[in-house]
């Protein structure tokens, strides 16, 4: 059973943030154990409610998938690195939900790295992007050129021809498109 | 020559409603009176308003029988046809509402949880009034149809006799495939009729811990790979879909050993196809198979939007598991008509190496033996 104070600092923090009775009524469906930690984590970021959401979506998926409660997912190492982080509070929930997004997508999280390897393998200036598909739904690449001159375009597009003939380039679109 | 006499599998249990609700004015009508005769026992209510026919939860809906009549189009496109994917070109046709199965991924859950009961519709005449209609009208095109996509086509065969009407009907066109999709051994009335090559029966077959913690209420595997060895021996071609495809431990492991099963006791020369399709989800899906009362395992896989709205398992997983069981199909016959459901072209370029437009794939997969 819930903690009634717990119960009515977090009602009263949901009032300040204006959550939804959506919201709270998921809220009051927690034990007392997670609704202590969940406490604690919006105490200590401040988080909106749709940035909560989607952070809880999370924890609860992991949760449920390892067996664990909410609070044993939110006292797990890597998330606790991303609370502490000697940051301002939008950096802290940044790394939060990139913590919590290689805990739900470990094997897509690993990939995303192999491909954020290979693209600085390419040694591109720091006006060219290539950017993934989100979620790698998808095998294209897009590229970004930032350009404030005929020369800097010039310098991005060599750029671009040196990296498409190197063996990462190559390695990169393999990757994209799921080769073995 | 593979067997075709294996020792079937003990029957499935046929599903028995707790209460039928006859829509007023169709009390009399054959499929009301056949239903009756056959659960007697069985409380019986006949409603003018059939919104009051209509449980109050999906869970109840499983346990109501509705008989009343259609009054929608009953040939339309299958909903799995969305822009951007590679499409079939399938139609469906709705000759009952909801099935009695409940399966965990089912995405009847969010579909019909406004109007969950299951029903059966006395005008089947009038859907086939309706197909005899389009297959005149386009004579030199061979339309693929189903009446798996709402309900299971076979799991309320024994109450309705539905297919000794359907597989007289379109045994006697020649430019039209009746697909019947089932989870059931319901079989019996099929054994009597003769399809003349008109007539594909199906199975969604998957991996053994899948069917068995996530099929509740449906055949074994056994039983409907037993139900497919008949059927094809009783001179049908079969199907198979491994739909939806589950990440999970073992899952190499399960779908080769099921692959193994289904084809034993097979002609391969007479499957008709198989599919592949891998758990997808809409948010309304997702929150209702989160809702259920035991946790679903399917869940637990790396599920991430795609460009259609759905949450799949991400591409690097599908893609591997849609290559693996290429090669183990490949193995059992390389001739089986293949096809993926509802993945877009750069999926079917990664598996097959081409992504055929939607309607070479159709042609192909009524081309025949």
């Amino acid at each position: 059973m819930m903690d009634s104070t717990i119960d009515a600092t977090f009602r009263t923090f949901a009032a300040e943030r204006r959550y939804s009775p959506a919201t709270i009524e998921r809220w009051a469906r927690l034990a007392a154990t997670d609704a202590s930690a969940l406490l604690g984590l919006v105490e200590e970021l401040r988080p909106s409610e749709n940035q909560l959401r989607d952070l809880w979506t999370w924890m609860e998926e992991i949760a449920a998938r390892d067996r664990r409660t909410l609070a044993d997912v939110l006292a797990a190492a890597p998330i606790m690195a991303a609370r502490r982080a000697a940051s301002g509070r939008n950096d802290r929930l940044r790394l939060l939900k990139g913590a919590l997004r290689r805990e739900r997508f470990p094997q897509l999280s690993a990939a995303e790295d192999q491909l954020a390897t290979l693209i600085r393998a390419l040694e591109l200036p720091r006006h060219v992007r290539l950017i993934t598909p989100e979620y790698l739904e998808g095998d294209t690449l897009r590229i970004e050129i930032t350009a404030n001159s005929a020369a800097t375009l010039r310098a991005a597009a060599a750029a671009l021809l040196a990296a498409a003939a190197t063996p990462a380039c190559a390695q990169l679109f393999a990757v994209l498109a799921g080769a073995e | 020559m593979p067997e075709t006499n294996a020792a079937p599998s003990a029957v499935h249990t046929r599903w028995r409603p707790e209460s039928i609700w006859i829509e007023h004015g169709e009390e009399e009508s054959d499929l009301a009176r056949r239903v009756r005769t056959r659960l007697p026992e069985v409380a019986v209510e006949i409603t003018g308003d059939l919104r009051a026919a209509e449980p109050s939860s999906f869970a109840g809906g499983k346990r109501r029988l509705v008989i009343q009549r259609y009054r929608g189009a009953f040939v339309q496109h299958c909903p799995a046809g969305t822009t951007g994917m590679v499409c079939c070109n399938y139609l469906v046709t709705n000759f009952a509402s909801n099935c009695p199965f409940d399966c965990s991924y089912c995405f009847l859950q969010d579909y019909l949880k406004n109007n969950p009961a299951v029903k059966a519709f006395t005008n089947a005449s009038d859907g086939l009034a309706e197909i005899d209609a389009l297959l005149r009208a386009h004579p030199q095109r061979t339309f693929r149809i189903g009446t798996g996509e709402l309900a299971d086509s076979l799991a309320l065969d024994h109450l309705t006799d539905l297919s000794s009407e359907l597989v007289p009907f379109f045994a006697q066109r020649t430019n039209v495939l009746l697909e019947l999709k089932t989870k059931s051994d319901c079989i019996d009335n099929l054994l009597r009729l003769d399809p003349r090559d008109r007539v594909v029966v199906s199975w969604s077959l998957n991996a053994a811990v899948i069917a068995t913690h996530d099929e509740p209420g449906t055949a074994t595997l056994e039983q409907r790979i037993a139900a497919a060895a008949r059927v094809q021996a009783a001179g049908y071609r079969v199907a198979f879909h491994f739909d939806p495809l589950i990440a999970h431990d073992g899952w190499e492991d399960g779908y080769r050993d099921i692959i193994e099963q289904a084809f034993r006791h097979l002609d391969t020369r007479r499957v008709a196809w198989v599919s592949l399709g891998s758990l997808r989800m809409t948010a309304g899906l997702k929150a209702a198979i989160k809702a259920r009362p035991q946790h679903a395992a399917i869940l637990d896989s790396e599920l991430v939007p795609g460009p259609d709205g759905k949450e799949r398992v991400w591409r690097g997983v599908r893609v591997k598991m849609y290559r693996q069981m290429l090669r183990w199909l490949r193995d059992v016959d390389a001739e089986m008509p293949l096809y993926i459901c509802m993945e877009p072209a750069g999926v079917w370029e990664k598996v097959f190496g081409e992504a055929p437009p939607d309607r070479v794939v159709a042609q192909r997969l009524v081309a025949g033996p």
